[in-house]
Protein backbone atom coordinates (compact mmCIF):
# COMPACT_ATOMS: atom_id res chain seq x y z
CA UNK A 1 0.00 0.00 0.00
CA UNK A 2 1.27 3.61 -0.30
CA UNK A 3 1.52 5.80 2.52
CA UNK A 4 -1.92 7.56 1.51
CA UNK A 5 -3.37 4.56 1.41
CA UNK A 6 -2.25 3.79 4.57
CA UNK A 7 -3.39 6.81 5.92
CA UNK A 8 -6.67 6.32 4.76
CA UNK A 9 -6.99 2.78 5.99
CA UNK A 10 -5.88 3.93 9.23
CA UNK A 11 -8.25 6.87 9.44
CA UNK A 12 -10.90 4.89 8.13
CA UNK A 13 -10.82 1.32 10.76
CA UNK A 14 -11.16 3.11 14.02
CA UNK A 15 -14.19 4.97 13.44
CA UNK A 16 -16.07 2.08 11.17
CA UNK A 17 -15.34 -0.23 14.07
CA UNK A 18 -16.36 2.22 16.84
CA UNK A 19 -19.53 2.91 14.42
CA UNK A 20 -20.12 -0.27 14.10
CA UNK A 21 -19.18 -1.52 17.96
CA UNK A 22 -22.13 1.04 19.07
CA UNK A 23 -24.58 -0.07 16.63
CA UNK A 24 -24.36 -3.17 17.75
CA UNK A 25 -24.21 -2.72 21.28
CA UNK A 26 -27.34 -0.19 20.98
CA UNK A 27 -29.24 -3.07 18.84
CA UNK A 28 -28.19 -5.51 21.29
CA UNK A 29 -29.91 -3.81 24.54
CA UNK A 30 -32.32 -1.98 22.89
CA UNK A 31 -33.96 -5.27 21.91
CA UNK A 32 -37.87 -6.21 22.92
CA UNK A 33 -37.77 -8.66 25.62
CA UNK A 34 -38.34 -12.24 24.60
CA UNK A 35 -42.48 -11.84 25.29
CA UNK A 36 -43.06 -8.67 24.01
CA UNK A 37 -40.63 -9.88 20.58
CA UNK A 38 -43.15 -12.56 19.73
CA UNK A 39 -46.17 -10.58 18.76
CA UNK A 40 -44.37 -8.65 17.08
CA UNK A 41 -42.78 -10.26 14.79
CA UNK A 42 -46.09 -12.22 14.23
CA UNK A 43 -47.73 -8.45 13.05
CA UNK A 44 -44.57 -8.01 10.83
CA UNK A 45 -44.05 -10.44 8.00
CA UNK A 46 -40.40 -10.80 8.09
CA UNK A 47 -38.38 -14.32 7.57
CA UNK B 1 0.76 -11.71 -15.43
CA UNK B 2 -0.55 -11.18 -18.88
CA UNK B 3 0.56 -8.83 -22.29
CA UNK B 4 -2.97 -9.71 -23.38
CA UNK B 5 -6.45 -9.65 -22.14
CA UNK B 6 -7.78 -13.20 -20.55
CA UNK B 7 -11.07 -13.49 -19.14
CA UNK B 8 -9.35 -15.38 -16.18
CA UNK B 9 -5.61 -16.73 -16.30
CA UNK B 10 -6.15 -19.69 -14.85
CA UNK B 11 -3.29 -22.01 -13.29
CA UNK B 12 -2.99 -24.79 -10.97
CA UNK B 13 -2.98 -22.84 -8.43
CA UNK B 14 -6.37 -21.27 -8.73
CA UNK B 15 -8.00 -24.22 -9.69
CA UNK B 16 -6.98 -25.44 -6.34
CA UNK B 17 -7.96 -22.36 -4.62
CA UNK B 18 -11.25 -22.06 -6.25
CA UNK B 19 -12.22 -25.26 -5.66
CA UNK B 20 -11.20 -25.84 -1.75
CA UNK B 21 -13.05 -22.32 -1.87
CA UNK B 22 -16.47 -24.12 -3.78
CA UNK B 23 -16.01 -27.04 -1.21
CA UNK B 24 -15.72 -25.44 1.89
CA UNK B 25 -19.54 -23.61 0.64
CA UNK B 26 -21.08 -26.07 -0.27
CA UNK B 27 -19.87 -28.17 3.18
CA UNK B 28 -20.93 -25.25 5.44
CA UNK B 29 -24.47 -24.70 3.56
CA UNK B 30 -25.47 -28.62 3.05
CA UNK B 31 -24.17 -29.28 6.78
CA UNK B 32 -26.08 -25.85 8.09
CA UNK B 33 -29.21 -27.45 6.10
CA UNK B 34 -29.10 -30.56 7.28
CA UNK B 35 -28.52 -30.19 10.88
CA UNK B 36 -30.98 -27.55 11.48
CA UNK B 37 -33.64 -29.82 9.56
CA UNK B 38 -32.61 -32.72 11.37
CA UNK B 39 -33.29 -30.64 14.30
CA UNK B 40 -36.41 -28.56 13.85
CA UNK B 41 -37.80 -29.56 10.15
CA UNK B 42 -39.64 -27.16 8.43
CA UNK B 43 -43.21 -27.17 8.46
CA UNK B 44 -43.95 -25.26 5.14
CA UNK B 45 -42.65 -23.73 2.46
CA UNK B 46 -41.95 -20.56 3.94
CA UNK B 47 -40.27 -21.94 6.48
CA UNK B 48 -37.78 -24.07 4.11
CA UNK B 49 -37.20 -21.03 2.01
CA UNK B 50 -36.41 -19.06 5.38
CA UNK B 51 -33.80 -21.54 6.14
CA UNK B 52 -31.82 -21.58 2.92
CA UNK B 53 -32.12 -17.64 3.33
CA UNK B 54 -30.23 -18.33 6.71
CA UNK B 55 -27.96 -20.95 5.78
CA UNK B 56 -26.63 -18.31 2.36
CA UNK B 57 -26.73 -15.10 4.84
CA UNK B 58 -24.07 -16.93 7.21
CA UNK B 59 -22.24 -18.35 4.76
CA UNK B 60 -22.19 -15.22 2.63
CA UNK B 61 -21.08 -12.87 6.67
CA UNK B 62 -18.44 -15.98 7.34
CA UNK B 63 -17.01 -15.42 4.09
CA UNK B 64 -16.92 -12.00 4.17
CA UNK B 65 -15.16 -12.09 7.93
CA UNK B 66 -12.70 -14.66 6.32
CA UNK B 67 -11.92 -12.05 3.35
CA UNK B 68 -10.90 -9.23 5.53
CA UNK B 69 -9.05 -11.02 7.72
CA UNK B 70 -7.00 -12.34 4.93
CA UNK B 71 -5.20 -9.10 4.53
CA UNK B 72 -3.86 -8.79 8.44
CA UNK B 73 -3.11 -12.55 8.60
CA UNK B 74 -0.89 -12.49 5.51
CA UNK B 75 1.00 -9.57 7.11
CA UNK B 76 1.13 -10.94 10.48
CA UNK B 77 2.27 -14.59 9.21
CA UNK B 78 3.34 -15.33 5.74
CA UNK B 79 1.97 -18.92 5.81
CA UNK B 80 -1.21 -17.08 5.26
CA UNK B 81 -0.05 -15.42 2.02
CA UNK B 82 -1.76 -18.35 -0.08
CA UNK B 83 -4.78 -17.47 1.16
CA UNK B 84 -4.53 -14.02 -0.39
CA UNK B 85 -3.39 -15.29 -3.95
CA UNK B 86 -6.87 -15.40 -5.46
CA UNK B 87 -8.81 -13.71 -2.87
CA UNK B 88 -11.03 -12.02 -5.49
CA UNK B 89 -12.38 -15.28 -6.81
CA UNK B 90 -12.99 -15.29 -2.73
CA UNK B 91 -15.20 -11.89 -3.08
CA UNK B 92 -16.98 -12.56 -6.01
CA UNK B 93 -18.32 -16.02 -4.78
CA UNK B 94 -19.20 -14.03 -1.60
CA UNK B 95 -21.02 -11.42 -3.89
CA UNK B 96 -22.85 -14.84 -5.56
CA UNK B 97 -24.12 -16.24 -2.03
CA UNK B 98 -25.37 -13.16 -0.59
CA UNK B 99 -26.83 -12.72 -3.91
CA UNK B 100 -28.67 -16.01 -3.81
CA UNK B 101 -29.52 -15.12 0.01
CA UNK B 102 -31.42 -11.97 -1.61
CA UNK B 103 -33.34 -14.12 -4.19
CA UNK B 104 -34.11 -16.73 -0.90
CA UNK B 105 -35.87 -14.02 0.40
CA UNK B 106 -37.42 -12.61 -2.47
CA UNK B 107 -38.83 -15.92 -3.08
CA UNK B 108 -40.08 -16.06 0.35
CA UNK B 109 -42.25 -12.85 0.06
CA UNK B 110 -43.11 -14.30 -3.23
CA UNK B 111 -44.80 -17.57 -2.41
CA UNK B 112 -47.08 -15.92 -0.09
CA UNK B 113 -48.22 -13.06 -2.50
CA UNK B 114 -46.80 -10.68 -0.06
CA UNK B 115 -44.48 -8.86 -2.09
CA UNK B 116 -46.39 -5.66 -1.92
CA UNK B 117 -45.08 -6.01 2.12
CA UNK B 118 -41.64 -5.87 0.77
CA UNK B 119 -41.90 -3.00 -1.22
CA UNK B 120 -44.11 -0.95 1.80
CA UNK B 121 -41.54 -2.28 4.07
CA UNK B 122 -38.57 -0.35 1.81
CA UNK B 123 -40.39 2.59 0.96
CA UNK B 124 -41.96 3.74 4.89
CA UNK B 125 -39.89 6.46 4.87
CA UNK B 126 -40.58 7.23 8.39
CA UNK B 127 -38.61 4.01 9.31
CA UNK B 128 -36.17 5.61 8.14
CA UNK B 129 -35.99 7.71 11.29
CA UNK B 130 -35.95 4.74 13.61
CA UNK B 131 -32.97 2.89 15.09
CA UNK B 132 -35.14 -0.36 16.01
CA UNK B 133 -37.45 -0.69 13.75
CA UNK B 134 -35.14 0.52 10.67
CA UNK B 135 -36.00 -0.81 7.41
CA UNK B 136 -32.71 -3.16 8.14
CA UNK B 137 -33.16 -5.02 4.38
CA UNK B 138 -32.03 -1.78 2.77
CA UNK B 139 -28.87 -2.27 4.63
CA UNK B 140 -28.62 -5.27 2.58
CA UNK B 141 -29.40 -3.79 -0.64
CA UNK B 142 -26.83 -1.57 -0.47
CA UNK B 143 -24.21 -4.05 1.04
CA UNK B 144 -25.48 -6.37 -2.18
CA UNK B 145 -24.80 -3.51 -4.41
CA UNK B 146 -21.45 -2.49 -3.00
CA UNK B 147 -20.27 -6.34 -3.17
CA UNK B 148 -21.93 -6.23 -6.92
CA UNK B 149 -19.49 -3.07 -7.82
CA UNK B 150 -16.63 -4.77 -5.93
CA UNK B 151 -17.46 -8.12 -7.78
CA UNK B 152 -17.60 -6.07 -11.17
CA UNK B 153 -14.22 -4.36 -11.34
CA UNK B 154 -12.32 -7.01 -9.45
CA UNK B 155 -11.05 -8.27 -12.78
CA UNK B 156 -7.83 -7.36 -13.94
CA UNK B 157 -8.75 -4.98 -16.68
CA UNK B 158 -10.08 -2.74 -14.09
CA UNK B 159 -7.15 -2.56 -12.39
CA UNK B 160 -5.55 -1.21 -15.10
CA UNK B 161 -8.35 1.32 -16.61
CA UNK B 162 -8.49 2.57 -12.83
CA UNK B 163 -4.82 2.62 -11.75
CA UNK B 164 -4.22 0.81 -8.86
CA UNK B 165 -4.39 3.29 -6.03
CA UNK B 166 -7.67 3.95 -7.24
CA UNK B 167 -8.78 0.68 -7.27
CA UNK B 168 -7.29 -0.50 -3.58
CA UNK B 169 -9.51 2.89 -2.61
CA UNK B 170 -12.53 1.43 -4.56
CA UNK B 171 -12.01 -2.00 -2.76
CA UNK B 172 -11.83 -0.85 0.35
CA UNK B 173 -15.56 -0.42 0.24
CA UNK B 174 -15.71 -3.46 1.54
CA UNK B 175 -15.72 -2.51 4.91
CA UNK B 176 -18.28 -0.18 4.72
CA UNK B 177 -20.23 -3.54 3.32
CA UNK B 178 -18.83 -5.47 6.50
CA UNK B 179 -20.40 -2.94 8.84
CA UNK B 180 -23.97 -2.79 7.26
CA UNK B 181 -24.17 -6.32 6.92
CA UNK B 182 -23.53 -6.66 10.86
CA UNK B 183 -26.26 -3.92 11.09
CA UNK B 184 -28.17 -5.59 9.17
CA UNK B 185 -27.89 -8.89 11.10
CA UNK B 186 -27.99 -6.97 14.27
CA UNK B 187 -31.16 -4.49 13.20
CA UNK B 188 -33.24 -7.78 11.60
CA UNK B 189 -32.78 -11.37 12.93
CA UNK B 190 -31.28 -10.64 15.93
CA UNK B 191 -34.60 -8.81 17.23
CA UNK B 192 -37.04 -11.54 16.56
CA UNK B 193 -34.74 -14.36 16.97
CA UNK B 194 -33.37 -15.11 20.64
CA UNK B 195 -31.03 -17.39 19.30
CA UNK B 196 -27.68 -16.80 20.61
CA UNK B 197 -26.11 -17.73 18.19
CA UNK B 198 -26.99 -14.77 16.40
CA UNK B 199 -25.51 -12.23 18.29
CA UNK B 200 -22.60 -14.67 19.24
CA UNK B 201 -21.90 -14.82 15.70
CA UNK B 202 -21.91 -11.42 14.72
CA UNK B 203 -19.61 -10.06 17.59
CA UNK B 204 -17.09 -12.73 17.37
CA UNK B 205 -16.75 -12.27 14.09
CA UNK B 206 -16.51 -8.09 14.49
CA UNK B 207 -14.00 -8.74 17.19
CA UNK B 208 -11.73 -11.47 15.11
CA UNK B 209 -11.20 -8.49 11.97
CA UNK B 210 -11.12 -5.49 14.33
CA UNK B 211 -8.46 -7.22 16.32
CA UNK B 212 -6.55 -8.29 13.36
CA UNK B 213 -6.26 -5.05 11.98
CA UNK B 214 -5.34 -3.59 14.98
CA UNK B 215 -2.40 -5.85 15.29
CA UNK B 216 -1.26 -5.85 12.19
CA UNK B 217 -1.57 -1.56 11.71
CA UNK B 218 0.20 -1.40 15.23
CA UNK B 219 3.11 -3.36 13.72
CA UNK B 220 2.90 -1.42 10.86
CA UNK B 221 3.51 1.53 12.36
CA UNK B 222 6.98 0.79 13.21
CA UNK B 223 7.73 0.26 9.52
CA UNK B 224 6.30 4.25 8.82
CA UNK B 225 9.35 5.61 11.20
CA UNK B 226 11.68 7.16 8.41
CA UNK B 227 15.16 5.76 7.90
CA UNK B 228 18.47 6.94 9.23
CA UNK B 229 19.88 9.04 7.09
CA UNK B 230 23.78 8.96 6.02
CA UNK B 231 25.06 11.69 4.27
CA UNK B 232 23.90 13.17 1.35
CA UNK B 233 20.07 12.30 2.38
CA UNK B 234 21.42 8.73 1.67
CA UNK B 235 19.17 6.29 3.88
CA UNK B 236 21.33 3.73 5.69
CA UNK B 237 20.41 0.10 5.10
CA UNK B 238 23.15 -1.72 6.69
CA UNK B 239 25.91 -3.86 5.91
CA UNK B 240 25.45 -6.29 2.84
CA UNK B 241 24.88 -9.20 4.54
CA UNK B 242 22.46 -7.89 6.75
CA UNK B 243 20.00 -8.45 3.79
CA UNK B 244 19.09 -11.80 3.31
CA UNK B 245 20.22 -13.71 0.58
CA UNK B 246 17.59 -13.24 -2.35
CA UNK B 247 15.49 -11.56 0.02
CA UNK B 248 15.03 -7.72 1.51
CA UNK B 249 15.04 -4.93 3.80
CA UNK B 250 12.60 -1.85 3.51
CA UNK B 251 13.77 1.29 4.57
CA UNK B 252 11.42 4.37 4.41
CA UNK B 253 11.97 7.46 3.04
CA UNK B 254 11.62 11.13 4.23
CA UNK B 255 8.15 11.13 2.66
CA UNK B 256 6.85 7.88 3.86
CA UNK B 257 7.45 5.94 0.69
CA UNK B 258 8.61 2.54 1.08
CA UNK B 259 11.61 1.29 -0.34
CA UNK B 260 13.04 -3.17 -0.76
CA UNK B 261 16.88 -3.36 -1.16
CA UNK B 262 17.32 -6.70 -2.13
CA UNK B 263 20.66 -8.86 -2.08
CA UNK B 264 20.59 -11.35 -5.10
CA UNK B 265 24.31 -12.82 -4.35
CA UNK B 266 26.56 -10.18 -4.79
CA UNK B 267 24.03 -7.79 -6.79
CA UNK B 268 22.01 -5.41 -4.39
CA UNK B 269 19.61 -2.82 -6.05
CA UNK B 270 16.87 -1.12 -4.42
CA UNK B 271 13.03 -0.86 -5.80
CA UNK B 272 9.83 1.07 -5.06
CA UNK B 273 8.19 -1.33 -2.51
CA UNK B 274 4.71 -1.49 -4.33
CA UNK B 275 4.19 -3.99 -7.25
CA UNK B 276 2.56 -2.43 -10.35
CA UNK B 277 0.21 -5.15 -10.32
CA UNK B 278 -1.92 -4.33 -6.98
CA UNK B 279 0.61 -2.42 -4.99
CA UNK B 280 1.42 -5.15 -2.80
CA UNK B 281 4.73 -5.25 -1.01
CA UNK B 282 7.30 -6.50 -3.20
CA UNK B 283 9.97 -6.11 -0.25
CA UNK B 284 8.25 -9.05 1.48
CA UNK B 285 8.62 -11.30 -1.52
CA UNK B 286 11.88 -13.73 -2.89
CA UNK B 287 13.87 -13.45 -5.69
CA UNK B 288 12.85 -16.46 -7.81
CA UNK B 289 14.53 -17.49 -11.47
CA UNK B 290 16.72 -14.59 -10.85
CA UNK B 291 14.04 -12.17 -10.38
CA UNK B 292 11.86 -10.31 -7.71
CA UNK B 293 8.67 -11.78 -6.95
CA UNK B 294 5.72 -10.14 -5.30
CA UNK B 295 4.38 -12.30 -2.30
CA UNK B 296 0.92 -11.55 -3.56
CA UNK B 297 0.26 -12.69 -6.88
CA UNK B 298 3.76 -13.48 -8.58
CA UNK B 299 4.16 -10.82 -10.87
CA UNK B 300 7.97 -10.47 -11.54
CA UNK B 301 10.50 -7.69 -11.93
CA UNK B 302 14.10 -7.52 -12.94
CA UNK B 303 16.42 -6.63 -9.64
CA UNK B 304 18.78 -4.74 -11.96
CA UNK B 305 16.08 -2.25 -13.63
CA UNK B 306 12.81 -3.34 -11.93
CA UNK B 307 11.44 -3.99 -15.54
CA UNK B 308 9.35 -7.30 -15.59
CA UNK B 309 11.37 -9.70 -18.35
CA UNK B 310 9.89 -9.66 -21.78
CA UNK B 311 7.40 -10.29 -23.01
CA UNK B 312 5.61 -8.43 -19.89
CA UNK B 313 6.18 -4.61 -19.95
CA UNK B 314 5.03 -3.46 -16.00
CA UNK B 315 8.16 -1.05 -14.27
CA UNK B 316 8.96 -0.28 -11.24
CA UNK B 317 10.44 3.06 -9.88
CA UNK B 318 14.16 2.16 -8.96
CA UNK B 319 16.31 3.91 -6.50
CA UNK B 320 20.48 4.44 -6.50
CA UNK B 321 22.44 2.24 -4.13
CA UNK B 322 25.91 2.46 -2.85
CA UNK B 323 28.32 0.91 -0.43
CA UNK B 324 29.84 3.78 2.36
CA UNK B 325 32.10 2.53 4.93
CA UNK B 326 31.16 -1.01 5.06
CA UNK B 327 27.21 -0.26 4.77
CA UNK B 328 24.94 -0.19 2.13
CA UNK B 329 22.77 3.07 1.32
CA UNK B 330 20.10 4.07 -0.72
CA UNK B 331 19.15 7.47 -2.32
CA UNK B 332 15.30 8.53 -1.26
CA UNK B 333 15.23 10.06 -4.95
CA UNK B 334 13.21 7.51 -7.12
CA UNK B 335 14.64 6.91 -10.62
CA UNK B 336 12.66 7.04 -13.47
CA UNK B 337 10.84 3.68 -13.37
CA UNK B 338 12.66 0.92 -14.80
CA UNK B 339 16.13 2.85 -14.93
CA UNK B 340 19.10 0.39 -14.14
CA UNK B 341 20.44 1.60 -11.11
CA UNK B 342 21.36 -2.02 -8.87
CA UNK B 343 25.33 -2.59 -7.83
CA UNK B 344 28.01 -5.71 -7.75
CA UNK B 345 30.05 -5.57 -4.27
CA UNK B 346 33.45 -7.98 -4.23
Amino acid sequence: MTRSQRSVHRALWPVLALAVALGFGMALALRPPPDVAAPQAAEELNP
Amino acid sequence: MSTAFRAVQWNRAKLVYDGILLAGVALYIGAYLAVVYWIDPPKDLPAAIDLCIRAFGTCAFIMLTIILSIGPLARLDRRFLPLLYNRRHFGVLTFLIALVHASFMIEWYAVQNALPSLYDELTKVSDYGKFIGFPFKALGIVTLLILFLMAATSHDYWLVFLRPSVWKRLHMALYAAYGLVVMHVALGVMQNDRNPFIPAMLASGFAIVTLLHVVAGWRERAGDRAGVRGSEGWLAVGPPLSIPDKGARIVTAPDGERIAIFRDGTQIGALSNLCAHQNGPIGEGRIIDGCVTCPWHGYQYRLADGCAPPPFTEKLVTYRVRIAHGVVEVDPRPLVPGTAAAMRYE
